[in-house]
C-alpha cells in the first residue's frame, strides 16, 4: 500500500462513517467519553483495516511503511475524531514491544493495543524520579520464576484506565545507575496495584500516582534482558518525539484554524498569528522530515530533543495568543468551547515539562548534537 | 545528483567560496560548471552554493542568476511586492550596461557584500514571472542565512570549548550551553522549513521558509555573540562579518518582520489555514 493509495482510501471512509465516528459530546468531554471515543475509533478503524497498515505482520499488521501509521493518525485528528494524547500511546508503547517483548507476547498483546480492546501506560518517572530518570527507584527483586516489584510511580498517563504497563524497575544494586534498570511488561489487574488519578490544573485527571506493593510479575514478562532497561527506555523515547509528535502537530494545526474562526478581527493581529503559522511551519517540516527518515529505516535519536523543543515552543506559542486573543473565553467563558479553550490553554503550559523538560531537552542538544563535553 | 556526485560538488564548491569572493568565485563557479549543476538539479545547486557563500562570508552575483539569469533588481529592505524602480541589486549591475539604469554603491553594514542602489528602468517587467523570481531567490538566501547561521555557531560552540574561566571551560556552564542548543534548535527549524519550500513550490512556502531563516539567523547572532562575549565585539575575530551579513541578507526580498505580518494577513483574509505540506 502506497501513502497517496492509503491517504485517499481512508479519506474517503472517513468521510462515509463521518456520523458513527464523530465524538457524541461537544467540545473536550469527560475523561471517561474521551476514553470511550478512543476505543471506538481505534476499534473501527482496526477492523476496516487502517491500522494495522505499517505495523508488521507478525503483530498483527499489514506491513507497509510507517507514514501510514503517520497519516492516521494526522487524519483522526485533523477531523476532530481522537485526542492525539491517548491515541499516540500505541505509537510509543507498541514500537517498544515490537523490539525487547518475547515474539510470542508481542504477537498476542500488540493487537490488542492497536483494535482499541486495551489501552497501556508507561510507568517511567517516580516522586523523587522526575527529569534524572537513571535514578528510579521502584524495586524488582528475583523471587523464582517472577519480579516482585514494589515502589511507587507518577505522571502515569491514563494508568486508571490501562490493563497494562511498561514498567522501568530498580534491579542492581541503588547506586547502578542506568546499569541496573530492567523493563517489565506488567498486568494493571496484578494484586497489589493502586492507581490514585492527580488533579490536574487543566481539568482531566489523565496523569496518575501509580502504587506497586510486592507486585508478581512473571520473569518471562521481562522486557529485554536484565539490566537492559536503559537501552529500552532510551529507544522509547525517540518514538514520542516522532510519530506521537506528527500527531500533536496536526492537533495544533487544527487549533490555529479554530482560533481564526473563533476570534474576532480585533483581538488578533496579523504579525502575531503570522508569527504562530511560521513557527508551526517550520515544526511540520521538521517533524515530516523525521517520519521520513524512520520510514527509511533510519535510527531515531537526540537529534529528536530538537523536534520535541520545537514542539514546545510552538504549543506555548500557539496557546499564548489563544490566552491574549481569546482572554476573556479563557478566563471568564463558561460554555462549551471556552471551557475547551481554556483546558488546551493550561495544558499547553506543561508542553516545556512533559515527556523530558526542556532543559533536558537543551541538555541533550548541547551534549550529544554539539558535543560540548560535560557538564560543571 | 546521487549522493557521491553531491559530495564531490559540495567539495569543489566549499573550495571556490573558500578562497574567492566577488568576480573571482564567479570565475571559479564557471569553471567548475555550477551553471549547469543549476540546470540539472536546481535544488542540490542552490542549496549547496549558498549555504557555503554563507558560511564562508563570501559574495557573489548567483542571486541574479536564480533569480533571473541575468542582473535582477532586489526591492528594497521590507518591501518586495513587484519590480521597483528604485532598489538593490548586486554588484554585477555595476558592470551592466542597461539603458537608463544608474547605480550607485551602497555600503550600509556590510560593505563586503557589495550592492548597488538601481535607479531607472527594469530588466523584469512582467509580474507574475517576478513572484516566481521573488520565490526562487527567497530561497536562494534562506539557505545563505543558514550557512552564515552555522557558521557563527561554530565560531562560538569553538570559543565556549576554547575559553577557560573558573578553571574549567565555558562550554560546561549550563546557560552557556542553552544558548548554543537554542542557536542549533533554530538552524535545523530553518533547514526543514527550506526543504518543505523546496518540495511545496509555492510563494507561501518560499515566504514562509525566508521568515523561518530571517527570525532564526536574529537568535542565532545575539545568542553567539553573548557566548564570544568580549572578543567577538572586536574586529579582530570574524564574528561582526556574519552579524553584519545576516542583518543586509534578511531584509533582502522581504524581512522577517513583514513577511510574518503578510501571512498573518493572508490568514486574516481567509479565515483558513493554506494546504498544508502533506506527509
Amino acid at each position: 500500500m502506497e501513502l497517496d493509495e492509503f491517504r485517499s482510501a481512508l479519506d474517503a471512509w472517513l468521510d462515509a462513517h463521518a456520523a458513527e465516528l464523530a465524538p457524541p459530546f461537544e467540545g473536550t468531554g469527560t475523561l471517561d467519553e474521551q476514553m470511550a471515543q478512543l476505543a471506538k475509533v481505534k476499534g473501527a478503524a482496526y477492523d476496516a483495516g487502517w491500522t494495522r497498515w505499517g505495523w508488521p505482520e507478525r503483530v498483527g499488521g499489514l506491513g507497509g511503511s510507517p507514514l501510514l501509521r503517520g497519516y492516521l493518525g494526522e487524519a483522526l485528528t485533523l477531523r476532530g475524531l481522537v485526542d492525539p494524547g491517548g491515541y499516540s500511546m500505541v505509537e510509543v508503547l507498541a514500537p517498544t514491544m515490537i523490539d525487547y517483548a518475547r515474539p510470542e507476547l508481542a504477537a498476542e498483546m500488540v493487537p490488542r493495543l492497536l483494535r482499541g480492546e486495551e489501552l497501556w501506560c508507561q510507568g517511567f518517572s517516580e516522586p523523587g524520579t522526575g527529569s534524572n530518570l537513571a535514578a528510579l527507584a521502584c524495586r524488582a527483586v528475583r523471587d523464582g520464576d517472577a519480579w516482585r516489584v514494589t515502589g511507587q510511580k507518577v505522571w502515569t498517563s491514563f494508568a486508571q484506565y490501562a490493563q497494562r504497563c511498561v514498567l522501568l524497575t530498580r534491579t542492581g544494586p541503588p547506586e547502578s545507575a542506568h546499569r541496573g534498570i530492567t523493563a517489565m511488561f506488567v498486568d494493571m489487574a496484578t494484586p497489589g496495584i493502586t492507581v490514585r488519578p492527580l488533579g490536574t490544573m487543566h481539568g482531566g485527571a489523565e496523569f496518575c500516582e501509580v502504587f506497586f506493593d510486592d507486585v508478581s510479575v512473571p520473569l518471562d514478562r521481562t522486557l529485554g534482558e536484565e539490566g537492559q532497561g536503559w537501552s529500552v527506555a532510551m529507544d522509547l523515547l525517540p518514538f514520542e518525539r516522532s510519530t506521537a509528535l506528527w500527531h500533536r502537530t496536526a492537533f495544533l494545526n487544527r487549533r490555529l484554524e479554530q482560533l481564526l474562526i473563533d476570534a474576532s478581527s480585533d483581538s488578533l493581529s496579523a504579525a502575531e498569528i503570522g508569527d504562530v503559522f511560521v513557527q508551526l511551519f517550520a515544526l511540520r517540516a521538521r517533524s515530516r522530515g523525521t517520519q521520513h527518515r524512520m520510514a527509511a529505516g533510519e535510527r531515531l535519536g537526540p537529534e529528536t530533543s530538537i523536534d520535541k523543543i520545537l514542539l514546545a515552543t510552538t504549543e506555548q506559542a500557539l496557546f499564548d495568543l489563544v490566552g491574549a486573543a481569546l482572554a476573556e473565553d479563557v478566563a471568564l467563558g463558561d460554555d462549551t468551547a471556552a471551557e475547551q479553550w481554556r483546558a488546551q490553554y493550561l495544558y499547553s503550559r506543561a508542553a516545556t515539562i512533559y515527556g523530558g523538560s526542556a532543559e533536558i531537552q537543551r541538555n541533550i542538544v548541547a551534549r550529544r548534537l554539539l558535543d560540548l563535553g560535560a557538564e560543571a | 545528483m546521487d549522493a557521491g556526485e553531491l559530495e564531490l560538488f559540495r567539495s569543489a564548491l566549499r573550495q571556490a567560496t573558500t578562497n574567492h569572493t566577488g568576480k573571482a568565485l564567479e570565475d571559479a563557479l564557471d569553471e567548475l560548471g555550477w551553471r549547469d549543476a543549476l540546470a540539472a538539479d536546481r535544488q542540490a545547486a542552490v542549496s549547496t552554493l549558498f549555504e557555503l557563500q554563507g558560511e564562508a562570508n563570501a559574495t557573489s552575483s548567483a542571486l541574479d542568476v536564480v533569480m533571473a539569469g541575468r542582473p535582477a533588481v532586489l526591492p528594497p529592505l521590507g518591501s518586495y511586492d513587484q519590480p521597483t524602480v528604485r532598489g538593490l541589486g548586486t554588484y554585477a549591475f555595476a558592470n551592466s550596461a542597461l539603458d537608463g539604469v544608474t547605480v550607485r554603491p551602497v555600503d550600509g553594514i556590510d560593505p563586503s557584500l557589495g550592492l548597488v542602489e538601481v535607479t531607472g528602468r527594469l530588466p523584469i517587467t512582467d509580474v507574475s514571472s517576478w513572484s516566481d523570481a521573488v520565490a526562487a531567490g527567497q530561497l536562494a538566501l534562506v539557505h545563505e542565512l543558514i550557512g552564515a547561521s552555522r557558521a557563527m555557531l561554530e565560531l562560538a560552540r569553538t570559543h565556549a570549548l576554547e575559553r577557560v574561566q573558573f578553571d574549567r571551560p565555558i562550554a560546561s556552564f549550563q546557560a552557556v550551553r542553552h544558548r548554543l542548543a537554542e542557536c542549533l534548535v533554530a538552524i535545523e527549524a530553518a533547514g526543514a522549513a527550506a526543504e518543505a519550500a523546496w518540495e511545496m513550490e509555492t510563494p507561501l512556502s518560499a515566504m514562509a521558509a525566508k521568515a523561518v531563516a530571517g527570525r532564526s539567523s536574529r537568535v542565532v547572532a545575539k545568542n553567539c555573540q553573548q557566548v564570544l562575549a568580549g572578543i567577538g565585539f572586536t574586529t579582530e575575530h570574524p564574528f561582526h562579518r556574519y552579524l553584519r551579513r545576516v542583518l543586509v541578507l534578511d531584509g533582502l526580498l522581504g524581512d522577517t518582520r513583514t513577511l510574518t505580518k503578510r501571512l498573518g494577513e493572508e490568514l486574516l483574509r481567509t479565515r483558513r489555514l493554506p494546504p498544508l505540506q502533506t506527509l
